[in-house]
């Protein structure tokens, strides 16, 4: 397994080995897949993660306008992940994905987050700081105009650090 | 004083739940609003419902309540976040106004 990179005391992975750019899938279920087989492949989620988030996507789907972008957070419960991780996507095209809460509406999408989440408690402040990047307007545009990898997972990380570092100053 | 209870649900209560939760304590513990807040899964719902005063829900709530309830995505995305936390307050304070006179 990667571990290379923990943006936390916990073992939460961001990782350019979990980071697609500017991907060319065309549908909601071809990029979940694609980011699936990524936690997959290094063993952060079991065999059943990708559909239960497909799944769980039609009946809470996870769109979300951001000011400056859309952007889904797709995920699923528990007992399909090993170790917490995330992995992000951003499309080279958007793709619509139904709003969090008004499953009637759409949102165009243009980065996608998910989240592999093994306990909510013991993951929750690192996953809060990943879920505030939406209202960090300069963070998701750094995000969505990154040409490679390793720019996304600066975004994430310095995204990460400056919220840390106000909350030392509270 | 009575003390408003106030569930945050999303769907699963794996992570949306939570946040919004915690940003909406941080708001009303800044207005010294005398508050309870929890978050919770869609599932859980039905047998939780009445342990609480007030709804603000991020899935689409099925169950069926005379009970107020919020759309809690501004928490989440901060795009209308201060109109939801002064519609979330007055009704806080409609809640204890109500109770403490009966």
């Amino acid at each position: 397994m990667n571990t290379s990179t923990n943006a936390e005391e916990i073992n939460f992975t961001i990782d350019e080995s979990l980071i697609l750019v500017h991907d060319k899938a065309e549908t909601r279920e071809e990029i979940i897949n694609k980011l699936g087989k990524l936690l997959f492949d290094q063993g952060f989620v079991k065999d059943s993660y990708t559909q239960a988030v497909i799944d769980r996507e039609r009946t809470y789907p996870t769109g979300l306008q951001a000011k400056v972008a859309g952007v889904a957070v797709p995920h699923t419960d528990t007992d399909h992940v090993n170790h917490p991780a995330i992995a992000i996507a951003t499309l080279a095209n958007p793709i619509n994905f139904h709003v969090m809460g008004s499953p009637e509406d759409q949102v165009p999408v243009e980065i996608v987050i998910m989240l592999a989440v093994h306990d909510a408690k013991l993951v929750i402040p690192i996953l809060r700081k990943v879920i505030f990047i939406l209202e960090n307007d300069q963070a998701l545009l750094k995000m969505k105009n990154a040409n490679s990898k390793i720019e996304i997972k600066k975004a994430m990380l310095d995204h990460i650090k400056e919220l840390k570092e106000k909350e030392k100053t509270k | 004083m009575y003390k408003v209870r106030i569930v945050v649900v999303c769907g699963s209560g794996v992570a949306m739940a939570m946040h919004a939760a915690y940003k909406l304590r941080e708001h009303l513990e800044k207005e010294k609003l005398y508050v309870h807040i929890d978050g919770s899964g869609n599932n859980e719902l039905a047998s939780r419902i009445d342990n609480y005063d007030m709804i603000v829900s991020n899935a689409q709530v099925t169950v069926k309540t005379d009970k107020p309830i919020f759309n809690a995505i501004p928490l989440i995305t901060g795009v209308g976040e201060k109109d939801l936390v002064d519609q979330i307050i007055q009704k806080v304070k409609e809640i204890q106004t109500a109770k403490n006179s009966n």
